[in-house]
């Protein structure tokens, strides 16, 4: 073991311990039966005290991801080709869960001011597991950013100069009523061919990440703005800002989640790559082809494989491969 | 998988859906033009539109999906 990685475990090792005992003083203080507060403010100052621990706590399991990432194959024996890392399906599952419980709450705190109702259930428990959901949500966003950070993570970036390219793609995999004026505006023939499709469609990397990035980020800023003040005077515009960004932010969350699972949905093998994180080869070498030639390895020989799905340029059986953007 | 994967987005696409209705009913309610102004009316129009056309699209994905036969998983 080198010096590094016994510093790295070392770094692991002294956040879990302190996110333990930054856990345990929170919640002895909160029990304790000292504090004035009702449990809605009591759950408020929970909260902001544990937003330190827990994004202390993602950077390090980003960090032990990070060292566990090395150790995963990138092709099966009958030739799937792994899209993602095991840590990158577990993770999207934990802040899945992190938007279920925050979004739903999140949604009622508001409509229930616009519509004057309330629900039968105390207030307080919603924002308690709204609360809980930021908590998983900030937990995640802290292990991704740094897991992508250290590892080098840009296949969901455009690479610089590489716009053009990337919007012709996108004009392309639209459906026409969308993809036609698009590609008027930005002067792209669509008759030509169009550019390959690398790891990630074309969509995947103008529309989704760029649109969960921006709203995430909103988010998370304004929903940190709003917890802290209690512990710190934050002007009323600014709190106002705050909480009109976040409702905004809000909304665009929905609309990405709807987005998101009418895109994949329509693909189904993403979805099952987004469980067991393996994609079939005669998809791969379909629809994503400039992916599939810079993967090396004995499944690449050309021809036919006894039962395989890549045998053929069509689509592997009982697979749809939904239309293109 | 895919059968409860499409029954889960139908809910979805349907919770959304009663979301959308709330939130365009609510712009057009006494109380947030009162209280919230002309721009959360219109915010709250434009943001219920859009959820509802985005809901409608899924749960016509939703619908597709279930009526396509069993898939391979990879």
């Amino acid at each position: 073991m080198s010096v590094l990685t016994a510093a790295r475990w070392l770094a692991v090792l002294a956040a879990t311990a302190t996110g333990v005992a930054g856990a345990a003083a929170i919640l002895s203080q909160a029990g304790s039966g000292a504090q004035p507060w009702d449990p809605e403010l009591s759950d408020n100052f929970v909260f902001m005290k544990a937003i330190p621990f827990l994004l202390a706590l993602g950077v390090t399991l980003g960090l032990v991801r990070h060292r566990a990432a090395r150790r995963s194959e990138r092709r099966a024996s009958d030739g799937a080709i792994r899209r993602f890392s095991p840590g990158t399906v577990a993770w999207h599952w934990i802040i899945t869960i992190g938007f279920l419980l925050a979004l739903p709450t999140g949604v009622w705190q508001y409509l229930g001011g616009i519509l004057d109702v309330s629900a039968p259930v105390p207030l307080y428990l919603f924002y308690r597991v709204h609360y809980m959901g930021a908590g998983v949500i900030l937990l995640a966003l802290a292990s991704f950013v740094t897991y992508w950070w250290l590892n080098g993570e840009r296949s969901l970036l455009v690479p610089r100069g590489q716009w053009r390219r990337h919007l012709a793609g996108l004009a392309h995999e639209l459906p026409r009523r969308l993809g036609a004026p698009l590609a008027k505006r930005l002067g792209i023939d669509l008759t030509q061919t169009p550019p390959e499709t690398g790891k990630f469609t074309f969509y995947e990397k103008v529309v989704e990440f760029p649109w969960w990035s921006v709203a995430i980020g909103l988010i998370t800023v304004t929903g940190l703005v709003k917890a802290m003040r209690y512990a710190y005077p934050v002007p009323g515009p600014v709190l106002y800002w705050a909480s009109t960004l976040h409702v905004a932010a809000m909304v665009l969350l929905v609309l990405k989640v709807l987005d998101h699972l009418r895109y994949t949905l329509e693909r189904w093998p993403l979805v099952t790559a987004m469980v067991s994180t393996w994609l079939g080869e005669g998809y791969v070498r379909l629809r994503h082809p400039a992916w599939y030639r810079t993967i090396e390895g004995p499944a690449m020989r050309p021809g036919p494989r006894a039962g395989g799905a890549g045998a053929s340029e069509r689509a592997p059986a009982g697979i749809s491969l939904g239309r293109d953007q | 998988m895919k059968r409860v994967s499409g029954v889960l987005a139908v809910v979805w696409a349907v919770a959304n859906l009663v979301l959308a209705y709330f939130f365009v009913t609510g712009a057009f309610v006494a109380k947030t033009a009162a209280k919230e102004g002309l721009a959360a009316q219109a915010a709250l129009l434009l943001g219920g539109l859009l959820i509802g056309a985005f809901a409608i699209v899924l749960g016509r994905q939703a619908l597709a999906l279930l009526r396509s036969p069993q898939p391979a998983e990879r």
